[in-house]
């Protein structure tokens, strides 16, 4: 039913179980950061990395943070494990919204498991998968 | 309430959990990517007990398994409840199978992976796999290389695998270069030594040794430019001047290192360098890994056109050591067999600066080294038993084809390069001792002092009315035999 605003908090608690559920390939998982979080802002994020790329067989783990006005804007993302890709601030994991498709053209029908689809995506594109990267387990400090 | 699915196969909770308290069953869907399976466990199980079951119905050990249920990974200790895993819920799984990741299917452990990846790219077809080339070297498996390098010196090289000790001469070569590496002195022996400096002055007889390699001719055939820098004569001269000079070798990496660097700036170019990079680079590593765990030349050829031809990429990496021990990024060979003895093939890891891992260690490979050869020689004296072996040895007969050569060859090199008759003399020298040797067995020139070497040099000087025979010899060595060069050292050391 396009034209309907949902308001943020069904959106959230949609999410959340849609991330609870596991719907999706299995390749990325995203939950509440505090489950008593009322205001569902603080989310985690897990990407499996893409096989046949530098990032296989690892597991990165993101921060995505769920703002008031959510989910017209757009959410801001961090990667909580150390990665070396296009778009990621290499000091502190922090996504750069405007490199990042879906952040930059954001749409209110997109949901935090599209925005960690569209980054395993580009980790399996030409130009990140053979990046090297850094030792495993590394994160960033902040 | 959650007593429910008896009929599901997942339904374990009579059988495998005597300790099962006093908590409802719930069950869980435990996906991989490539997998789903259904999970009956205890409410209140900790992770721990969730992961033996889950262990059991994906034949996966405890250790290997990680979970992630909404966005966090499951530590062994926390609890189910903890995390809010509630019936019907799913749960992710990776299974960590050494390097590979499960949902492929190709192959579950690093070898197996590794060599059919690298199998494939040392049966030449660098055009499917830079991909794969570049897995294995993410993971950087160790492995030798010995018998390319043997080959890709051309029968020369088969001298080198005089003993160390042992007939098999795929470890004398790792030997050697195990040496090498370990001795940046006896490296720049090598580098010093008049037949070495001479062979590399010698443009020709270098590009023909690489375009013997059938990697490098396919490497070639693709990528013209290769080509073209090898047969820039000025490139290669220029290529191996740097190979002999370490001190201006390792110059020119990190000035290639900053114009790189300054390149990346420009906008767009880092995505040109990029592309370079997986078009050119990639295929060139496979190729040179295999071929020498180094090839010096095309490499360090492609240095000098560091503005115009952006072909590598960003660097990541500190400028690299060519001296320090060599890091195990090459694949795997044909030869892999050769016992398990760790990337001591005296390759660096083919970083920005040094595109093809070249490393000055494994140039003098294949070349005759006077310390190390000494000590060959020597062992070889010593041990009758190992004349035998190395007689026996396949590598002997294009040993002693390249030796007949050699004479033809050593002729051929000054003939071509300015220092003359002197080094001729002292290659002819050597060559000498190692027939007798091999006539002998093992008799002849363990050592040779540098007079004895430069005897035809000296006289040559003392005939042209240079009378210090001190001052000769030194002059001599310095310039590794060469008699021009020796005699304006010495005119300039003499103010007259």
């Amino acid at each position: 039913m396009s034209g309907v605003k949902v308001p943020r908090n069904f959106r959230l608690l949609e999410e959340l179980e849609e991330g609870q559920k596991g719907e999706g390939d299995g390749t990325v998982s995203w939950g509440l950061e505090d489950d008593e979080d009322m205001t569902l802002t603080r989310w985690t994020g897990m990407i499996i990395g893409p096989a046949r790329t530098n990032y296989e067989n690892r597991i990165y783990s993101l921060k995505v943070e769920c703002g008031p006005r959510y989910p017209e804007t757009a959410p801001t993302v961090r990667f909580v494990t150390k990665i070396s890709m296009n778009g990621i601030n290499n000091s502190n994991g922090t996504v750069d919204s405007r490199s990042i498709q879906v952040l930059a053209k954001w749409q209110n029908s997109y949901s935090i498991k599209i925005v960690l689809q569209e980054l395993r995506r580009l980790m399996m594109s030409k130009e990140n998968m053979k990046l090297p990267q850094p030792p495993e387990g590394q994160t960033y400090s902040t | 309430m959650a007593e429910q699915g008896a009929a599901d196969p997942g339904n374990n909770n009579n059988n495998n959990k005597p300790e099962d308290s006093e908590g409802t069953i719930i069950k869980v869907t435990v996906k991989t990517p490539k997998d789903k399976e259904e999970i009956a466990i205890a409410e209140d199980a900790s992770v721990t007990q969730f992961k033996e079951e889950i262990s059991k119905r994906f034949k996966a050990k405890q250790d290997q398994l990680v979970l992630i249920f909404a966005g966090k990974i499951l530590k062994d200790g926390d609890s189910l409840s903890q995390h809010g895993i509630k019936d019907g819920l799913t749960v992710h799984l990776v299974i960590k199978t050494a390097h590979k990741y499960v949902s492929d299917g190709a192959s579950t452990s690093a070898s197996s992976s590794t060599s059919t990846q690298a199998g494939s790219s040392s049966t030449s077809s660098p055009a499917a796999n830079p991909t794969s080339t570049s897995a294995p070297s993410g993971s950087a498996p160790p492995s030798t290389q010995t018998p390319n390098l043997l080959t890709g010196f051309g029968d020369l090289a088969g001298l080198a695998g005089l003993g160390m000790g042992s007939a098999n001469f795929m470890e004398l070569q790792q030997q050697m270069q195990r040496q090498l590496m370990s001795n940046p002195e006896m490296l720049s022996q090598i580098m010093e030594n008049p037949l070495v400096q001479n062979m590399m002055s010698n443009p020709d007889l270098m590009r023909q040794m690489i375009v013997a390699n059938p990697q490098m001719q396919q490497l070639m055939e693709r990528n013209p430019e290769i080509s073209h820098m090898l047969n820039n004569p000025e490139l290669m001269r220029q290529t191996m001047e740097l190979a002999r000079n370490p001190a201006m070798m390792q110059e020119m990496m990190r000035n290639q290192d900053r114009a790189l660097s300054n390149l990346e700036s420009i906008p767009g170019g880092y995505n040109a360098l990029r592309r370079m990079y997986t078009d050119i680079q990639e295929p060139m590593f496979s190729a040179a890994r295999e071929q020498f765990g180094s090839n010096p030349f095309s490499a360090l050829g492609g240095n000098s056109e560091s503005g115009a031809q952006p072909s590598r990429t960003e660097n990541r990496e500190p400028l690299p050591n060519p001296w320090g021990p060599p890091n195990s990024s090459t694949s795997s060979e044909s030869g892999t067999g050769t016992t398990g003895s760790t990337s001591t093939t005296g390759s660096t890891n083919p970083s920005v600066s040094n595109p093809l891992g070249i490393n000055p260690g494994s140039l003098g490979n294949g070349m005759f080294n006077s310390p190390g050869m000494q000590s060959l020689l020597q062992q070889i004296s010593e041990n009758p038993q190992l004349m035998q072996n190395m007689l026996s040895a396949p590598y002997m007969r294009s040993m002693m084809q390249s030796l007949a050569q050699n004479p033809e060859l050593a002729s051929q090199n000054p003939a071509s390069s300015p220092s003359s008759t002197g080094t001729n003399a002292a290659q002819q020298q050597l060559m000498q001792q190692m027939l007798q040797m091999f006539a002998g067995g093992g008799g002849g020139g363990s050592t040779q002092t540098p007079e004895m070497r430069f005897q035809t040099q000296l006289d040559q000087l003392s005939a042209m009315g240079f009378i210090n025979r001190e001052a000769n010899l030194q002059a001599l060595i310095a310039t590794g035999g060469d008699i021009n060069a020796a005699i304006e050292r010495l005119l300039g050391s003499q103010p007259s």
